[in-house]
């Protein structure tokens, strides 16, 4: 996580370092530890035991944070198994380049009858980025889900994007 | 685990326009009524010219007989600055000044001609003391603690601002609750509700919305939206410049404000039950008025606004990343959800009928309640993940800034970022904490700062500064840096500049009309006992070391156990503040400094040891 030495969320949640989770396991897994360690569940300790337990609260809050959230899940997986190689494999290829930027434009001159087919679409695409990133680092090629990952963000940007078209014609 | 206290804790909804207390009965909670039945509280304070104050009812009844005198609202007037609440006073009959710091103060005249400023956190005491006494009275036993509830938009300067009314109220406050988390705690504490619920939350004065999910016992806030001027207040208020419009009224006068606010009020209170409304009014200088209205007229007046609070409602659902067809249940919370307009848009936007189970006069207190409860520690079955509503960071070069945690985060939650030094041979960083969503400081909400001094002479960038936001489960933030080559630390607790000070706290205890309460009194005799008795400890170990002339070494001594006698006996505050000074001044002006360093020392073991707020 962020300070040195501190221990990664997979750690904190007792859990195997891996993609393929069941979500609705971990989001369970979470609600026990908030359940235990909670300080509102721990109160009237002494002044070094109430700075343990909000420690441990924070440290189980923000690692489900990352969780959670399956790109941010697998970018923290991916830093921890094969540090660096995020930075080094951010050269995408041209052709899947040219494609992001078509999709960009048609999102960006959607018109209100083109929104569901094109939201519908864009989730497809996120599901198949996601599949991506899994299989690659499930097979313990961190490389190829890295750009896999890179790559995901422009679907990603496209949908919040599209979000933004829909607002702005309402 | 935490052992139950079985301490009578109780839940306020420290309201704009109402005010009420709860305490968790059996499965739910019940609110608690005064002799006359009545759960509500106006929060309104009336201060009479012979210097009392009338609270709730009494001071209501009163708003038209004294219009200056009668304070109302104040609620939106806590934790902001003059220059924030300068379009809002200019509505209302009473006066608001801008005080020191450019703090908001209620000025009210007296008698002889003079007038006394009161701080909206005095007020809002006021207020809470009612409340107290109220539920004491129901219990039939004294209440000293209590979990309060105030809007989720808060910011921290508010928060604090309510802090600092419970404590002049002599109340200690377990704990800052939201209100539309509150809220859902009524809600769904039978346990049959598991599932995704939005929190609509209008007001008097604020509108909340909160997406929560509840699942076993565990109330989880995903996102909170909102905005603290935004409630049945501004709806009054259009309604009654029409009034004034149709009456061909000058609005500077306090009698024609109060006299045209009660009749807004009551205008559209009738169009939430029928299509017209009408209004015989006689105000002062202008003769008896006709004005009706239609519900039509009235909800194309108050659209724009519902319009707002149904933006903050898709702002909220966007931040958790949920589409309308994922909410379960809309929750209904606030006299101002009766408006048939609020609960057509609002069902219309969330695709079904809102739920309205709860009372939405009464769920925040009885939410309240069961939170109070829990952090008794006398429901363990319940747990309530609460998120901050507004980002936290720190101002970097060029005045932008920079979150460190996000809003919507859940608390506890914690963040580290390295930063470092901007010009060469810095050996010192200030630390200026802010709050907010926009992308520069002066856009945001200043909450402190602190200096990170004795880093090493470096070129600028070099020295690693590792920044760490702490922020526990009642929302206070802890701000702690660190030079990672020198190991050079320093931190804070963020209690925000902004408001009253830790000495204004303590002198408005002291001074205002709450003087006799027994609590501070207690807390005071307390103070001053521990001070006295290190004076005088003091004040012989230094008479021992120092050597002085006979008669001022004898004119000590006797003053010295002068108090000393005091102390044995049950004396009274004002004969040992007495004694203390008069010790102190005879140490003070010896000319022989040992005696003074001497007591000093003394004093400031005792205050250290003492753990003064």
């Amino acid at each position: 996580m962020n300070r040195d030495g501190a221990p990664d969320p997979f750690t904190v949640f007792g859990i195997e370092h891996r993609l393929d989770l069941d979500e609705r396991a971990l989001e369970r897994r979470y609600l026990q530890l908030s359940r235990d360690c909670h300080p509102d569940r721990n109160r009237g300790g002494g002044a070094a035991d109430c700075a343990a337990v909000l420690a441990r609260a924070a440290e189980i809050n923000d690692s489900w944070r990352v969780l959670k959230d399956r790109w941010e899940r697998a970018r923290v997986l991916i830093e921890l198994r094969a540090p660096g190689v995020l930075d080094d494999q951010k050269q995408l290829d041209p052709e899947f380049l040219a494609g992001a930027l078509e999709r960009a434009e048609m999102v960006a001159n959607a018109e209100s009858a083109e929104l569901p087919a094109l939201r519908q679409q864009l989730r497809a695409d996120a599901d198949a980025a996601w599949h991506g990133v899994r299989d690659a680092a499930t097979a313990g090629d961190f490389a190829t889900a890295a750009r896999r990952l890179h790559e995901s963000k422009y679907v990603r940007k496209a949908m919040a994007d599209l979000e933004a078209r829909a607002e702005a014609i309402a | 685990m935490t052992a139950p206290t079985n301490r009578l804790v109780v839940g306020i909804d420290l309201g704009t326009t109402n005010s009420l207390a709860a305490i968790r009965a059996g499965r739910g909670a019940r609110v608690l009524r005064d002799r006359d039945g009545e759960a509500l509280i106006p929060s309104v304070v009336c201060f009479l010219p012979d210097g009392s104050a009338l609270v709730g009812r009494a001071a209501k009844a009163l708003r038209l007989q004294y219009p200056d005198r009668t304070v109302f609202s104040v609620k939106r007037l806590i934790g902001r600055a003059g220059t924030e609440v300068d379009a809002e006073s200019r509505l209302l009959p009473y006066r608001v000044v801008r005080g020191e710091r450019d703090l908001a103060r209620i000025r009210i005249g007296d008698a002889a001609g003079g007038h006394r400023d009161w701080s909206p956190e005095q007020v809002s005491a006021l207020v809470l003391r009612k409340v107290r006494d109220t539920a004491a009275q129901a219990l039939g036993q004294p209440v000293d603690a209590a979990v309060i509830t105030v809007p989720a938009w808060f910011d921290d300067s508010q928060r604090q601002a309510t802090r600092d009314a419970a404590q002049l109220a002599g109340i200690e406050c377990l704990r800052i609750v939201n209100e539309p988390t509150a809220a859902s705690l009524a809600y769904g504490i039978d346990g049959s509700k598991d599932g995704t619920v939005l929190v609509y939350d209008l007001g008097g004065g604020t509108f909340d919305v909160s997406i929560l999910r509840i699942e076993q016992g565990v109330f989880r806030v995903l996102a909170t939206a909102g905005d603290t001027h935004l409630g049945g207040d501004d709806f009054d208020h259009l309604l009654g410049e029409r009034i004034l419009a149709a009456a061909g009224s000058a609005s500077g006068d306090p009698h024609v404000m109060q006299a045209v606010r009660a009749a807004a009020e009551g205008l559209k209170i009738q169009l939430s039950q029928q299509d017209r409304a009408t209004l015989r009014l006689e105000l002062r200088g202008s003769g008896a008025t006709e004005f009706a209205v239609t519900r039509a007229e009235f909800e194309a007046m108050i659209a724009p606004m519902i319009e707002r609070t149904l933006d903050c409602c898709r702002r909220a659902m966007r931040d958790c990343g949920l589409e309308p067809t994922d909410i379960d249940d809309v929750v209904l919370v606030g006299g101002s959800t009766r408006i048939p307009l609020v609960r057509r848009r609002l069902a219309e936007l969330a695709g079904r009928t809102p739920h309205t189970g709860v009372d939405p006069d009464l769920a925040v207190a009885l939410g309240a309640a069961i939170q109070a409860d829990v952090l008794a520690g006398n429901d363990k079955s319940l747990l309530l993940l609460d998120v901050i509503p507004l980002s936290l960071g720190i101002e970097t070069f060029g005045g932008a800034m920079q979150k460190l945690i996000l809003r919507n985060s859940t608390i506890p939650t914690s963040a580290t970022e390295e930063f470092s030094t901007a010009v060469d041979g810095q050996t010192a960083v200030v630390l200026n904490v802010y709050q907010g969503e926009r992308e520069l400081v002066r856009d945001c909400r200043a909450l402190g700062s602190f200096t990170l001094g004795g880093l090493p002479s470096l070129p600028a960038g070099l020295p690693r500064i590792a920044v760490t936001f702490l922020v526990d489960a009642d929302g206070v933030l802890r701000v702690t840096a660190v030079e990672q080559r020198t190991g050079m630390e320093s931190s804070i607790r963020i209690v925000p500049s902004f408001g009253l000070s830790r000495d204004d706290v303590r002198r408005m205890m002291l001074e205002s009309i709450e003087h006799a309460h027994e609590d501070v009194a207690a807390r005071e005799a307390i103070d001053l006992r521990n001070k006295a008795q290190a004076m005088v400890a003091g004040t012989r170990k230094a008479l021992q070391l120092a050597s002085l002339p006979p008669d001022q070494t004898f004119a000590v001594q006797k003053s010295a156990r002068a108090l000393e006698k005091l102390l044995a006996g049950a004396a009274d505050a004002a004969a040992l503040r007495a004694a203390t000074d008069e010790l102190g001044r005879l140490t003070a002006t010896i000319a022989d400094d040992v005696i003074s360093a001497a007591v000093q020392r003394a004093l400031s073991d005792e205050q250290r040891g003492g753990g003064l707020a």
